[in-house]
């Protein structure tokens, strides 16, 4: 850490911390707030936050958490050869004892560095100004030796990818004693047995067997606990945890987000959450600071932030984002643009380029964060107080109705599709990663695909367009002019692009293999290029000169040069930014308007899938457990894996209520399914001697609708009152 | 120890079929008539009767696939026939012979991977320093050298100018050493060459080494140990070591089987009677069965080293261990 002698150099013309006296007088209204918070009864939660903001807005002394964290005028500088990267500039905010503080932003707006910074992690070139205080103790100044004994003793720190955070070549066990025995000074078997005990607390089953086993021997929702096992392991103070969902499926994030919830009661921690998922904030935190560009926009208690939002950026992303619990009628809203990488310390609103409120002042002076109207809330944007009377800044972009362009016909049929794979070494298992499929798309429709990792619907989607070939079953895809075309766009718009081609040859290349008769190829390719949004100059350029949002793009027109029928896109926007998340979407939904274009959407994502779909098939372990039509697939989801998945998707609104359990479990093995429904072990309502042994059928329920659950009535679509169990 | 994977023996029994046929066929391949190979240039003044005899003799007028089974016979029964120069066993002569190849292998294998992997760790420990830079520039100039003449640059230092280390030969001729003389004076005869292989050997472990440790240190894992507070030694030690090494291992195994290739160079500069030494004199004199039989064991010498690679991984790294 390079931070020893940087402690608070104020470069001139950058503002003083001013706002120490106010964030004092904020803290006394936060822990109200929190506590609000902390009763499941949304109802009760609003009505903690607004009478008692209103009643003791800036009156008593400081009744409420005493701050724990306090990091005041923290700016990190990247020093790369080439240029300087101001990743946080200025960033001020306290974490309250108790408090579960989110930091919400897109790549690149500084929260991981922020985090990092508070654990001294940052390594050069990364340099570190300002302070950071933790219980009123100077971390930014303490030797390397004083750091080491507040990481993981004081502050505990869970990263986004459990899978590579542990050290494959060591136990659990010895990974979560490693902390016991280098703080508490424990020995090898006091550790251990310590270990086994936080296993437990942390959820794993039969913690006494587990905790010799390997990393790689866990799957992903446990090797998080562990991780949450080892952060928490000598009761720290603060938990920092870095995008600790980001990598899961919803069903185990919701699983996750339950045991922090719990621990951080038990325990009386404070939390700092890092993540881009407003749905998830909304879920978690007392206190939300939304980070752009490095700098703090907007700040407050999180019923302020989500339903008094007094920044512009924060209320373009949550326009932008798709919503699984409002209506799919209009386009998403678009912030224009990617998010900005700031070079030079910034003397304007690091937003503004972006900003449909941008007035001349917002490029010549630099917005601090300031009080707001509103109580305990801050804002950072210079015409805050304008945002109200604005009214709808991000307007619905062409909010006419679709039209389904196409005839109808089936353009790509799949009957009986399975796809096994060789298991592991010497197993004699096969991996039965797709495993009786039957799929129609038509013309001019999207099919969404859903479920969860490892559920198969990427291998169906490389099936459909022939790049794995099934083990049983057939794909027909229906004859055009001669041609059957059938194109992908896949995940990741970095490594599924050859960076040695130019945009033109890229685009150009299905035109050449298909023989496509083209009179002027660059004309061509500048078509398509003007059809997915982007210059005709782009043609010349290489993949490395794109923005992630912009390669997918050009990924799309590659396939559009193919002059497809339907188009397979497998997880398309997963990779990007929120904001730049609905442009492509908004994106595939034009191009399909009033054309016969059809897709199949695979996406991990309900609410993403429920925007541009027209028909929804839910996968499970290989098999799809339920089909219908958007609507009724998500207004009244009748498979209970349906169910469970849709009631775990976080909805970015802080009085939402859950409506049920989080489903348990992991998925389990596609090479050992589970006899008879492959559900049933994770069902909420299985019914032994039934679901255990007999394999549901995927039946017509209703028109256009398909369920494979024993419990559902076929006659009158909805699930059947099991014995004794809960209504549904 | 678990008992080894089938497909693992199958990929081993499939290497060695390939290298004994191979074996088999070379000489076969090779231009000219088998004759001229046996009898060298005194081919010309055999009488037909002669010929027929010798043919005879080593079986050449069977049919071919006799005599590949006949091949087959002899390795697995361990009798490699015998030298067409000096008319010995060959089992003899490489019996005589391998000790000396390992001990230069074995030797340079133990010295270079112990500096390989010390400065490899070092260097990628203090990336971009002061210790780093020069030892990267040194270790490639020092992987650039050519083996022939690194020695002969050796023997003219220390066995020319400084008369202080043997340059030839395993042992001093005729002087009937024994006890810790004769092992002293065994080790001043290896010193050249061992150091010779060795110089040549640590430059691709240290940069193995290295890399591997660069690889390791931007892991997730080694921030996640940074962040329970865990030192610099203790992270170094505990937690990229034994993951960085593993790469190093499989490099190593490698480079071992290469000395054996290797020695045929130092030992010809040395004149050190190894198997190398034994492969030049029979490569120069046409000795067929004698190239066969050390190229045998060349192949021998490669499997073993992978072998002991494959037997070690799930030693140090459980994810390839079979469940």
């Amino acid at each position: 850490m390079d931070t020893v002698g940087l402690h608070r150099p104020m470069s001139p013309g950058l503002p003083s911390p001013h706002h120490n006296d106010q964030m004092l007088a904020d803290e006394t209204t936060d822990g109200l707030t929190r506590r609000s918070k902390r009763g499941t009864n949304s109802a009760d939660r609003q009505l903690g936050t607004v009478t008692t903001s209103s009643a003791l807005d800036r009156s008593a002394p400081a009744t409420g958490p005493r701050p724990v964290l306090e990091v005041t005028d923290l700016y990190v500088k990247f020093g790369l050869p080439d240029r300087q990267v101001h990743a946080v500039t200025g960033a001020t905010f306290q974490v309250g004892a108790g408090e579960i503080f989110a930091l919400v932003g897109e790549s690149g707006s500084g929260k991981s560095v922020t985090a990092l910074s508070i654990m001294g992690l940052l390594q050069p070139p990364a340099r570190v100004e300002g302070s950071i205080r933790l219980d009123g103790r100077e971390l930014t100044t303490l030797k390397p030796r004083q750091l080491r004994s507040v990481r993981g003793r004081e502050i505990g720190m869970v990263f986004q990818d459990p899978m590579s955070s542990l050290n494959p070549v060591h136990t659990v066990g010895k990974q979560i004693g490693e902390s016991l025995r280098l703080h508490l000074d424990m020995n090898r078997s006091r550790a251990r047995s310590r270990s086994i005990d936080l296993l437990g607390q942390v959820g794993i089953p039969d913690p006494r067997n587990r905790v010799d086993d390997y990393p790689h021997e866990f799957s992903g929702g446990m090797r998080q606990r562990a991780m949450i096992a080892i952060a928490l392991a000598c009761d720290p103070k603060v938990l920092i945890a870095d995008e600790p969902t980001t990598a899961l499926d919803v069903t185990v994030q919701r699983q996750i987000v339950e045991l922090v919830l719990d621990l951080q009661r038990d325990r009386d921690m404070s939390v700092i959450w890092i993540t881009h998922d407003l749905g998830v904030v909304a879920e978690i935190a007392d206190r939300v600071a939304v980070m752009y560009g490095g700098r703090i926009m907007e700040e407050g208690p999180a019923g302020e932030i989500y339903g008094h939002t007094r920044h512009p950026y924060t209320s373009g992303l949550l326009r932008s984002i798709p919503r699984i619990e409002r209506s799919t009628g209009s386009q998403l809203a678009e912030i224009p643009g990617t998010p900005v990488t700031i070079t030079t310390s910034p003397t304007s609103c690091v937003f503004h380029a972006r900003c449909p409120m941008e007035a001349d002042d917002c490029q010549t002076s630099l917005p601090e964060l300031v009080p707001t109207d509103r109580p305990d809330h801050r804002s950072a944007c210079l015409h805050h107080a304008e945002l109200e009377e604005a009214g709808e800044l991000w307007s619905d972009v062409a909010a006419g109705t679709r039209r389904v362009g196409g005839d109808d016909r089936v353009i790509v049929r799949g009957s009986g599709l399975s796809v096994h794979f060789p298991g592991r070494r010497r197993s004699h298992s096969v991996v039965r990663a797709v495993d009786g499929v039957d799929l129609e798309v038509r013309a001019g429709r999207t099919l969404g695909v859903v479920g969860e990792s490892g559920c198969g619907k990427t291998t169906l989607g490389r099936t459909l367009v022939g790049l794995i070939k099934p083990t049983t079953g057939s794909v027909e895809i229906a004859e055009s002019g001669g041609r059957r075309v059938i194109q992908m766009v896949f995940q990741d718009p970095f490594s599924s692009m050859n960076p040695g081609m130019r945009i033109r040859d890229v685009i150009a290349e299905p035109i050449r293999i298909l023989s496509l008769e083209v009179s002027d190829l660059d004309a061509r390719v500048a078509e398509l290029l003007e059809m997915v949004g982007l210059p005709a100059d782009a043609a010349g350029r290489h993949p490395h000169e794109f923005s992630g949002g912009q390669r997918q793009r050009i990924a799309i027109a590659r396939a559009l040069a193919a002059e497809p029928e339907v188009i397979v896109c497998d997880e398309p926007v997963s990779a990007l930014d929120v904001s730049v998340q609905a442009q492509i979407i908004n994106l595939l939904r034009d191009l399909q308007d009033g054309s016969g274009l059809a897709f199949v959407f695979i996406a991990h994502d309900l609410a993403v899938v429920r925007h541009i779909s027209d028909e929804v098939a839910v996968m499970y372990l290989g098999l799809i457990v339920e089909r219908a039509t958007r609507d009724d697939l998500y207004s009244s989801p009748l498979h209970p894996y349906t169910k469970a998945l849709l009631d775990s998707v976080p909805v970015p609104d802080p009085d939402h209520v859950r409506s049920s359990e989080p489903l348990h479990g992991d998925l389990p093995s596609p090479s050992a399914p589970p006899a008879g429904c492959r559900f049933h072990t994770r069902c909420p309502i299985a019914v032994p001697g039934m679901c255990d042994t007999d394999v549901p059928r995927l039946r017509p329920v209703a028109a256009h609708r398909w369920v494979a659950c024993h419990l559902v009535d076929p006659d009158s679509p909805h699930i059947r009152q099991p014995q004794g169990g809960e209504r549904q | 120890m678990k008992r080894l994977d089938l497909q693992k023996l199958g990929q081993y029994a499939i290497v060695i079929v390939v290298a004994v046929t191979l074996n088999f066929a070379l000489p076969r391949l090779m231009p000219g008539n088998p004759l001229a190979l046996i009898a060298g240039v005194d081919v010309g003044l055999l009488t037909p009767e002669q010929r027929a005899q010798i043919i005879a003799d080593v079986g050449l007028d069977e049919p071919i696939i006799n005599q590949y089974a006949d091949y087959w016979k002899s390795i697995v029964t361990g009798d490699l026939g015998q030298s067409y120069r000096s008319g010995r066993p060959i089992n003899e002569m490489i019996a005589e012979r391998l000790p000396w190849t390992l001990l230069l292998a074995g030797g340079a294998l133990v010295l270079s991977s112990i500096f390989g992997i010390v400065l490899g760790a070092i260097s990628a420990w203090r990336r971009g320093g002061k210790v780093d830079v020069p030892l990267l520039t040194g270790m490639i100039a020092l992987q650039s050298l050519p083996s022939f003449w690194l020695g002969m640059l050796l023997i003219s230092i220390f066995a020319v100018n400084l008369g202080v280390l043997p340059s030839f030969g395993a042992v001093s001729p005729a002087a009937n050493l024994e006890g810790w003389a004769q092992v002293r004076d065994v080790l001043e005869h290896a010193v050249l060459p061992i150091t010779t292989l060795s110089v040549l050997s640590t430059p691709g472990v240290y940069l193995t080494m290295r890399y591997s440790m660069l690889e390791v240190l931007g892991e997730d894992f080694i921030r996640t140990a940074r962040s329970k507070g865990a030192s610099e030694r203790r992270i170094l030690f505990g937690h990229v070591a034994r993951n960085a090494i593993a790469p190093v291992i499989t490099f190593l195994a490698i480079r071992f089987a290469f000395s054996f290739g290797g020695a045929v160079i130092i030992e010809t500069v040395f004149s050190y009677p190894g198997l190398g030494r034994l492969v030049f004199e029979a490569v120069s004199g046409r000795d067929f069965p004698v190239m066969q039989a050390a190229f045998l064991v060349f192949t021998a010498a490669v499997l073993m080293a992978n072998l002991t690679a494959d037997l070690l991984y799930p030693v140090l790294d459980p994810r390839t261990r079979s469940s």
